[in-house]
């Protein structure tokens, strides 16, 4: 249990998901790595070569700073935390409580990501220089998607992997404390 | 000039196609056999410019030998190069002055070598005119000739002799200068 | 209708005899090449080349920079002549690059480049090249394909045996064509004979920056210092020159220079001079020559003028300097990769003379000299000679090696290549070439560790051999397969001014170090701006500064007004791309200048000084973006006297 709740921890210094954008004329193509803090290029300058692009069909520059960016370091933080804390009190409920609460901040952060990328993707400046009617440039929530000449790929990246991996931890810690239990149960039986 | 004729003509534009034709099928069919012996530089087809050593000589009545044995030892090339060369050019009279079946054996495949030393034991790198052969004899040089050999100049109140040939005439041409000469000059020591 | 029947029956002949001539032509042609010669010089759209080929532009004065095999044209590297299409010498930037103790001069003819070598194999990081009229010598990088340096040769006139590198690029070495007065002076041409010296001159290279330095220059007998090359393995430290006109002759040099049988190639042990310099037996010579170098981080170059050379005079500096006698003119002087041979192509010969080192080294051991010229000790020819290629062909001129232990030879008037093995010295193969060829190149030929496969041959005359285009006819190069026995031609290209000789490497050694773009980060020009937010006008007197940015699509700013007629206005223009390929051009109405190519990151300058009343647009000259014919912009010109006030603007801000 501990030792998932500090795999939270990871966040801080891996990026937690990338998107990428492949074109032909890209050959090395360009994308942009996610944080829980912040959002930054895959290989130097893409980030500026994005908006570069996107600014032609009307998209917002992928911005610096964002809400999510000052809450995201916190609940990750106090969540850790809160895990280290109940793995030391060894209550198998709270265990099931905290991998509770931790998948429906993760289903919430998935869905603030979509309702983000869906603004990014269709709330484009009148004034554009190309308009394609109809045309939405939001990129997948997960998965591959081809919007116009791009092929845009978005997946989790390592801290994501350690983010599951954490959760997961938890959900065993339960079921081993549980079963645990059980065998003590069983013991005192005898 | 009246219509028959023009029919002939076409007959024989026809003629000439077909027979170009012809020679490409037998070409297609010997691409693997490249033909080793280009001609190189001789074979540009110009009519236009100013005439070089090679074609000179080719339309002097004086020197068919002259030129045979150019063509035998496959050393037109040369005599078209830019230059600039002077060339010593024996008459067919100095050809048929020496020795009994010395010219027809040299013509032969197996003595190409020989004759090409002879006919470059002719030609001097530089322009060389009956003036400029004399300065050098009263300079006391000897012509540098393209086999690296060195030739006398000898003058005698108007004649001037190199290599012991008499200069007979002299022919600018577009690269270099003609000597006619009234002697084939052998190899020194020969 | 008589006249119009002989007119279309002199036609029909007229078709006839070119269909004929046609014929044969096209018989020539197909016959020399089979399908498979086609695939070899294929490289399919997308693909790379296997090799670079950077072939000097002649009179040009460029670098062409070419994909072996097949022959298709990257790029032309602006080194000693204007280039208005890359504004190499018109922007501000460029323009010391060209400045030399006789002022700005905006061309050359450059000759012999030459690829930086470590242990005498070829390392891809600098192109050095000649210019042959006044003489310099620059230093190109492999990293940005831009000319980073030039140097002024002072003492030297007809810069042609350069430019050279040592096994581990320690010098580049110069040497003089045409022996000159040292220093020059006002004397009658007459008195050449030992009143006129050849200079040798080696500039030292720091392995870091790459940067030249004059660091000495030996006085030599007023000959024609026509090739060099140096010694590599056993005979790394040792520099050989082919010199002609020992006859010292001083005019119509076709027939005065061609008398003496034999004349020399000067070993130079450059290690020696060294040691000398260390002792300090050189002499302080006072002189001029401009130094341009350009800075990659501020895009900007700056010359300066030097005024002092060290001199070693063979005459006084024992085991400096030997004479090794060589037939007839020699062109070419070629050292074979194992550093043992040095072949000399007399010019006017019809043989190749091959020196040996060892012999050599052993002759001046045991003083085995025949004479002296000017104090420097002549050695024997008998003593020194290793091997002669016999006829081999007529006007020999430069030679290049294979892995194999063969020799590759280039003969002017027979018009052929011709393969023949060191050591035994037999001619194993010869091609015509098409036609008269100069030099030829092998990639890493002329260093000790030649990649074969390839030989290009560079010719001086085409004729026929292409679409005609008029009097002036392109020149051209040949490839030829050296990967087998015989030598097989695969390939005619053009080329780009008259192709002296050509350096070739590996792709994979250059191609993973080219430079994308410049980091903006890192442009330290003193008028370059990082963000839009810094774009400005500024004025001082009657000079105007604009600071300038573009990006895709605009100019920032692109509404200029309070200019007057009479201004010097500078664009200052910086590329905010950071993105591969992506330069902007910019250029004004009637600036009397070229455009600008700016690539991402950089920042070049041009002026303007406007002449007429009026608005005035300028544009985006490069099709950068779908939007780049958007990319245009204003500049208001007022009377002199007017007094509107200087203000600019984007999009009303």
């Amino acid at each position: 249990m501990i030792t998932g709740a500090f795999f939270l921890l990871a966040l801080f210094v891996l990026p937690m998901w990338n998107i990428t954008l492949e074109a032909p004329q890209y050959p090395d193509s360009i994308g942009m790595d996610i944080w829980i803090n912040k959002i930054t290029d895959h290989n130097p300058n893409d980030i500026k070569n994005i908006n570069l692009m996107n600014h032609y069909v009307g998209m917002k520059p992928i911005p610096e700073h964002m809400r999510e960016f000052e809450i995201f370091p916190w609940v990750i933080g106090v969540m850790s935390f809160i895990g280290v804390a109940i793995g030391f009190i060894g209550k198998k409920n709270l265990y099931l409580a905290w991998f509770i609460v931790m998948i429906i901040l993760g289903a919430a952060g998935m869905y603030d990501f979509y309702l983000w990328e869906y603004d990014y993707g269709h709330n484009l400046d009148p004034t554009a220089a190309i308009k394609i009617p109809g045309q939405g440039y939001q990129p997948p929530l997960i998965g591959r998607k081809e919007i116009l000449n791009f092929t845009a790929i978005s997946r989790p990246m390592s801290g994501a992997y350690f983010l599951f991996a954490g959760i997961l931890m938890s959900l065993f810690a339960y079921f081993i404390s549980k079963g645990e239990e059980l065998k003590y149960e069983k013991e005192e039986a005898i | 000039m009246n219509t028959k004729k023009i029919q002939i003509l076409s007959v024989v534009f026809f003629l000439a196609l077909c027979s170009c034709t012809r020679a490409e099928k037998e070409n297609t069919s010997e691409l693997t056999l490249p033909d080793n012996t280009p001609k190189g530089q001789a074979s540009v087809v110009d009519n236009e410019s100013d005439k070089n050593i090679l074609q000179v000589a080719i339309g002097s009545s004086d020197h068919s030998t002259l030129v045979a044995a150019v063509q035998a030892a496959e050393i037109e090339h040369v005599l078209v190069n830019a230059g600039p060369l002077t060339v010593f050019a024996p008459v067919n009279q100095a050809f048929a002055d020496l020795p009994e079946g010395t010219v027809s054996n040299l013509l032969k495949p197996e003595n190409k070598q020989q004759l090409a030393n002879i006919l470059t034991l002719h030609a001097a790198p530089g322009s060389y005119n009956k003036e400029a052969l004399i300065k050098s004899a009263e300079r006391g040089r000897k012509l540098y000739m393209a086999t690296g050999d060195y030739l006398e100049i000898r003058v005698t109140g108007e004649d001037v002799y190199v290599g012991g040939a008499k200069v007979i005439a002299t022919v600018p041409t577009s690269n270099g200068i003609i000597n006619v000469v009234d002697r084939v000059i052998l190899p020194p020591g020969s | 209708m008589k006249t119009k029947i002989k007119f279309i029956a002199s036609g029909i002949l007229l078709v006839t005899i070119m269909a004929v001539l046609g014929c044969t032509t096209q018989n020539n042609g197909s016959g020399a090449l089979s399908s498979n010669v086609a695939e070899r010089a294929y490289v399919a759209p997308g693909e790379h080349d296997e090799f670079y080929a950077f072939v000097s532009g002649g009179f040009s004065g460029q670098l062409s920079v070419y994909g072996l095999p097949s022959g298709r044209l990257f790029r032309v590297i602006p080194v000693f002549s204007v280039d208005a299409e890359k504004a190499y010498g018109f922007n501000e930037e460029t323009k010391p690059m060209l400045e030399t103790t006789f002022g700005f001069i905006p061309w050359d003819d450059s000759h012999h480049p030459d690829i930086s070598q470590t242990n005498g194999e070829i390392d891809g990081r600098w192109v050095f090249i000649n210019a042959n009229n006044t003489p310099r010598i620059a230093r190109i990088s492999l990293e940005t394909f831009e000319t980073e340096e030039i140097i002024e040769i002072p003492n030297s006139a007809g810069n042609h045996s350069s430019s050279f590198v040592t096994e581990n690029t320690e010098y580049v070495v110069a040497g003089t064509r045409f022996s000159v007065p040292v220093p020059q002076q006002d004397i009658s041409i007459d008195e050449y004979k030992s009143n006129f010296k050849g200079a040798i001159s080696f500039i030292g290279i720091d392995q870091e920056s790459g940067r030249m330095n004059l660091d000495f220059q030996i006085l030599m007998p007023g000959f024609n210092y026509d090739l060099a090359h140096p010694g590599r393995g056993k005979s790394h430290g040792w520099m050989f020159f082919s010199t002609y006109n020992t006859e010292e002759a001083n005019t119509l040099l076709e027939v005065n220079a061609s008398q003496n049988d034999k004349d020399f190639i000067a070993a130079i042990n450059w290690k020696k001079a060294e040691e000398y310099i260390q002792q300090g037996r050189f002499r302080e010579m006072e002189t001029a020559y401009a130094h341009n170098v350009y800075d990659e981080s501020t895009h900007m170059a700056t010359s300066t003028i030097k005024r002092t050379v060290k001199v070693l005079d063979p005459a006084e500096l024992p085991g400096l300097v030997y004479f090794l006698p060589t037939p007839k003119s020699p062109h070419g002087c070629d050292v074979d990769p194992t550093g043992e041979y040095i072949i000399g192509s007399g010019k006017l010969s019809a043989a190749l003379t091959a020196h040996s080192f060892t012999k050599m080294l052993d002759a001046i051991e045991n003083e085995r000299f025949d004479g002296e010229a000017y104090g420097v000790p002549i050695l024997n020819y008998d003593d020194v000679v290793a091997g002669v290629v016999e006829q081999a062909g007529l006007g020999p001129l430069h030679t290049e090696f294979d892995t194999e232990g063969n020799g590759y030879t280039t003969f002017f008037i027979s018009s052929e290549v011709v393969k023949w093995k060191v050591g035994t010295w037999e001619v194993v193969d010869r091609k015509p070439t098409y036609y008269s060829v100069g030099h030829l190149m092998i990639p890493g030929g002329n260093s000790r560790k030649p990649f074969g496969k390839y030989l290009l041959a560079m010719n001086k005359i085409t004729k026929d051999r292409y679409l005609p285009t008029g009097p002036e006819l392109t020149q051209s190069a040949q490839l030829y397969d050296i990967s087998g026995e015989k030598m097989e031609l695969i390939l005619d290209f053009p080329t780009v001014g008259e192709p002296h000789y050509a350096a070739g490497a590996p792709a994979d050694l250059i191609a993973p170090r080219s430079k994308k773009f410049y980091e903006l980060d890192d442009n330290n020009h003193p008028y370059s701006i990082k963000n839009e937010s810094e774009a400005r006008v500024e004025r001082d007197g009657n000079v105007v500064h604009i600071y300038m940015s573009t990006i895709r699509s605009h100019f920032a700013p692109d509404n200029i007004e309070g200019i007057k007629v009479g201004d010097r206005v500078y664009f200052h223009v910086t590329n905010l791309e950071q993105d591969f390929d992506v330069p902007h051009g910019i250029s004004m109405i009637g600036a009397n200048t070229s455009e600008l190519l700016i690539m991402p990151g950089q920042t070049e300058t041009f002026v303007w000084e406007p002449k007429k009343v009026g608005v005035w647009p300028f544009y985006c000259t490069d099709f950068c973006s779908a939007l780049h014919q958007e990319m245009q912009g204003y500049v208001r010109v007022s009377p002199r006297n007017s007094d509107i006030e200087l203000s600019w603007s984007l999009d009303g801000e």
